[in-house]
């Protein structure tokens, strides 16, 4: 199955990225960028949303065409201008986004296309499923991992799911694996188990690209790191000469810390009607007699592990999906909201956990989606004033610091993840909400970005907004909320305010421990 | 990945067409392939001859594109189309009512179809291709059985004018299409109503979550539909001076072909009617030139079918080629 370490690799590393440029609609995404690995080796690839690290895979992958430079595998140069010549030369890409059949067995999504066959009657028309799952098996024997060849891969977790395209590649002789933000979906407990898999690969001699926006995973797993930013490679170093910080600043250019962030003043006690106020608010199998209060000027963050119910909760309170029963007041008024245009007319605005399928119409210009809940601003008799819709959107794009190639007429498909976020962000300004929901706000959105989306919420309830954070993300409603909440199994299990608040208290309340 | 965390122009419009550029060039080259396998062609009376004849499906396709930008999909367009004539005609021959009131009716019985369509899709959640065939179905059958198939005069004169009459020379059923199209423009790119169209169709789960009554849109979106179809029905009746439930066969497909060809999308979210009106003047003119050139009427269908796997092939190639 796999190949013996090369021979000449002592001379020539096993894989070399030389000077590889690329340029799209004119806009150069990378510059001369050299990457270089060693067999048995984890390279991190880091680097800001933008900053070319999926252009630099999807090159390596042959999904794009390079401008310029040179590709060698074990020092000779190679030609990767599809997915398959990349496959050929032992490149396998693991997306983010897995692409496995979830209605087949794992053995049958291993052996895809090559499902062995019976010598019959039929010719070779049938398969042999004794022979499929015995290679399944001894494949992911490779791994030392118990996974059951004949489950469904819809029954499997998001990690085990992995591992089998892991195994995939493996199967097909891969000795170059790239993985695209592997943990983004899993649980602590899941990214050990990925990093011992990890490790497996390595002393099997394979190499591994790991690309990942958490850094502390970096300095777990990899030995050397390589950080892109703009486009260009700012470095490569051995991960023991660096520090997060060093890192950190490599990325963005500049010094960023989340944990020494002193974040707005929690707004001053006073007799003004809560912004949000939920009154025992129910749904059967999600959460049960929710009670809180957001108050003008106040962040207020729920903090839950996967499925705590704290994501249905902020669905409630959109309008997107019912609760049961309970009452919901807005500014003090009781307001029944049955649909999403039912809490935008109550001033809630909501900033999805998925901005790609929930929060912007990705073929619209920036311009429309900055626009779409509230035109009233920018219309006279129900007809768009265009210089005033430009100047409004400008407004915004300065004032938010979206960066877009194209300005505000370019399709918001284009943008990065952190841009993407703050259009979604400008639009519920523009639309003027007195309380905006967010769920997961700076999920996969780089250390950059966040720092700004975090600056924002501090300055927006510095003028009175109120704002509900919810996050899985212990750092995020640390570095952001002025008080803290924890949810376990639908039901709120503790407080703090962000001077009480640590990690380990905020974990171990929504793991279900006593506060 | 295709994200680009610069501020420099794109660059891309200088050397690629756009939809309406390329139809236009295709456009002129079809006229010219014409003019010269004809001198029937590049006529003034010819020209005229087509302009004559755009109202209909110029008219029942502005309806459909609203349809699709909004992610939808109409297919009941020409059987709507021949029932509005159909209803105007029984209603004449009752001889109870006035002209105008004779075509409200039939305009009235297409936004009745078109309301039915929105509200099955949207409410019983039945995929639209599938609702708006089976209307296609019961609505034509509907026109045969209440007329026994016979044809119901329209002979009034004041009617005619809809499809036959001249406003100092001009056709009026072109200057009804043209107010028509100078309207919807407006709408589609100037008025919320038209902005939060493209939002529906191109992703109705963000626009939802927007505030955007994505479920009242469609349903007025194929209300509009229906009336449209009803009024290209109407200004055919006109033509024919009668109601025919056999009208406007294969209306459906010269619409939906023309707008695709304009450049809408399938997928929604994605259209314009600058692009439509082309779309239909070519296929207009497809016909009119194929039948100069003595092609059998069999033939102009293959012809259509053909242009507009081609049309769309090409968007594809270009689509793909600018993503490279």
């Amino acid at each position: 199955m796999m190949e013996a370490p090369n021979t000449q690799a002592a001379a020539a590393p096993l894989l070399e990225m030389r000077d590889i440029c690329k340029s799209f609609f004119g806009v150069q995404v990378l510059d001369r960028v050299s990457v270089d690995l060693n067999a048995g080796e984890v390279l991190a690839l880091i680097g800001e949303n933008g900053a070319g690290k999926s252009t630099l895979i999807k090159i390596l992958n042959g999904d794009y065409q390079k401008d310029s430079g040179e590709i060698l595998i074990s020092g000779e140069p190679v030609q990767l201008t599809q997915p398959r010549d990349a496959e050929a030369v032992g490149i396998r890409v693991i997306y983010q986004e897995l692409h496995y059949a979830p209605d087949l067995s794992v053995a049958e999504n291993l052996l895809l296309g090559h499902l062995p066959r019976r010598r019959g009657a039929l010719g070779q028309m049938v398969i042999d499923w004794g022979r499929t799952y015995e290679i399944a098996a001894k494949y992911l024997q490779m791994l030392d991992v118990q996974i059951d060849p004949r489950a469904q891969m819809r029954d499997l977790s998001v990690v085990e799911r992995e591992i089998v395209e892991i195994v995939k590649a493996l199967s097909g002789n891969a000795r170059i694996i790239v993985m695209d933000e592997p943990t983004a979906a899993l649980t602590p407990r899941e990214v050990t188990l990925l990093f011992g898999i990890i490790q497996n690969l390595r002393s099997q001699g394979v190499a591994i690209i790991y690309i990942s926006h958490r850094l502390d995973e970096i300095f777990q797993i990899a030995q050397r790191v390589a950080v892109l930013r703009d486009g260009k490679r700012v470095g490569t170093l051995p991960i023991k000469d660096v520090s997060y910080r060093d890192l950190v600043r490599m990325m963005v250019g500049r010094e960023v810390d989340q944990s020494q962030r002193q974040g707005s003043a929690a707004p001053a006690a006073s007799s003004a009607a809560p912004v949000l106020e939920l009154d025992r608010l129910s749904r059967a199998n999600a959460y049960e007699e929710i009670c809180l209060q957001v108050r003008p000027g106040e962040i207020v963050g729920i903090f839950g592990l996967l499925g705590a119910g704290h994501v249905p909760l902020t669905r409630a309170i959109f309008g997107a999906e019912r609760a049961d029963s309970g009452t919901i007041r807005v500014s003090g008024q009781p307001v029944a909201i049955t649909s999403p245009r039912d809490a935008v007319r109550a001033g809630i605005g909501m900033v999805p956990i998925d901005r790609k399928v929930q929060g912007l119409v990705l073929g619209m210009p920036v311009r429309g989606n900055i626009t779409l809940s509230r035109w009233s601003g920018v219309s006279r008799r129900g007809f768009f004033q265009q210089r005033e819709e430009r100047t409004h959107v400008q407004k915004w794009i300065d004032r938010l610091g979206i960066r877009m190639a194209g300005g505000m007429e370019v399709e918001s498909r284009y943008l990065s993840g952190g841009n993407q976020q703050k259009v979604v962000l400008a639009r519920w300004l523009e639309a003027n909400v007195k309380m905006l929901l967010l769920s997961e706000p700076t999920w996969g959105v780089d250390v950059g970005a966040r720092a700004d989306i975090y600056d924002l919420l501090d300055s927006l309830a510095e003028q009175g907004l109120g704002a509900l954070v919810v996050s899985s993300d212990t750092q995020e409603v640390l570095a952001v909320c002025h008080r803290i909440l924890t949810m376990y199994k639908g039901r709120l299990t503790g407080e703090f305010t962000r001077s009480e608040a640590t990690q380990a208290s905020l974990i171990h309340a929504a793991a279900g421990g006593e506060a | 990945m295709t994200t680009i965390a610069s501020t420099a122009p794109v660059k891309a419009r200088k050397f690629r067409f756009s939809t309406t550029t390329t139809l236009l060039i295709a456009y002129v080259a079809m006229c010219i392939i014409f003019a010269l396998l004809t001198p029937y062609f590049l006529t003034v009376k010819n020209f005229e001859n087509i302009a004559r004849t755009l109202g209909v499906v110029g008219v029942v396709a502005i309806g459909e594109t609203l349809v699709l930008i909004a992610g939808g999909v109409d297919i009941s367009v020409g059987a709507v189309a021949a029932m509005s004539g159909v209803v105007a005609g029984i209603l004449w021959g009752t001889q109870a009512l006035p002209i105008w009131a004779c075509a409200a009716g039939g305009l009235l019985s297409g936004m009745l179809v078109g309301l039915a369509n929105g509200a099955i899709t949207t409410r019983l959640r039945i995929n639209p291709l599938i609702t708006t065939l089976a209307m296609f179905s019961i609505v034509r059958g509907l026109s045969f059985a209440l007329t026994n198939g016979q044809m119901n005069q329209l002979n009034n004169r004041s009617f005619q004018l809809l499809g036959r009459g001249d406003i100092a020379g001009v056709p009026f059923s072109l200057l009804l299409m043209a107010a028509l199209y100078v309207i919807f423009y407006f709408i589609l790119r100037w008025t919320g109503f038209g902005r939060n169209l493209y939002a529906v169709g191109g992703n109705p789960t963000a626009g939802r979550l927007a505030g955007i009554p994505v479920n009242r849109y469609l349903l007025a979106v194929y209300t509009l539909c229906g009336l449209l179809a009803a009024l290209g029905g109407l200004i055919l009746a006109s033509q024919l001076a009668a109601g025919t439930p056999q009208a406007a066969t294969g209306l459906e497909f010269r619409v939906i072909a023309a707008v695709i060809l304009g450049g809408t999308s399938l997928s929604g979210g994605k259209g314009s009617l600058i692009g439509t009106l082309l779309g239909v003047i070519i296929l207009r003119t497809l016909d009119n030139g194929l039948i100069l050139v003595n092609v059998s009427s069999y033939w102009q269908e293959v012809a259509g079918g053909a242009v507009l796997l081609l049309a769309v092939g090409l968007d594809q190639l270009r689509m793909r080629l600018g993503r490279r």
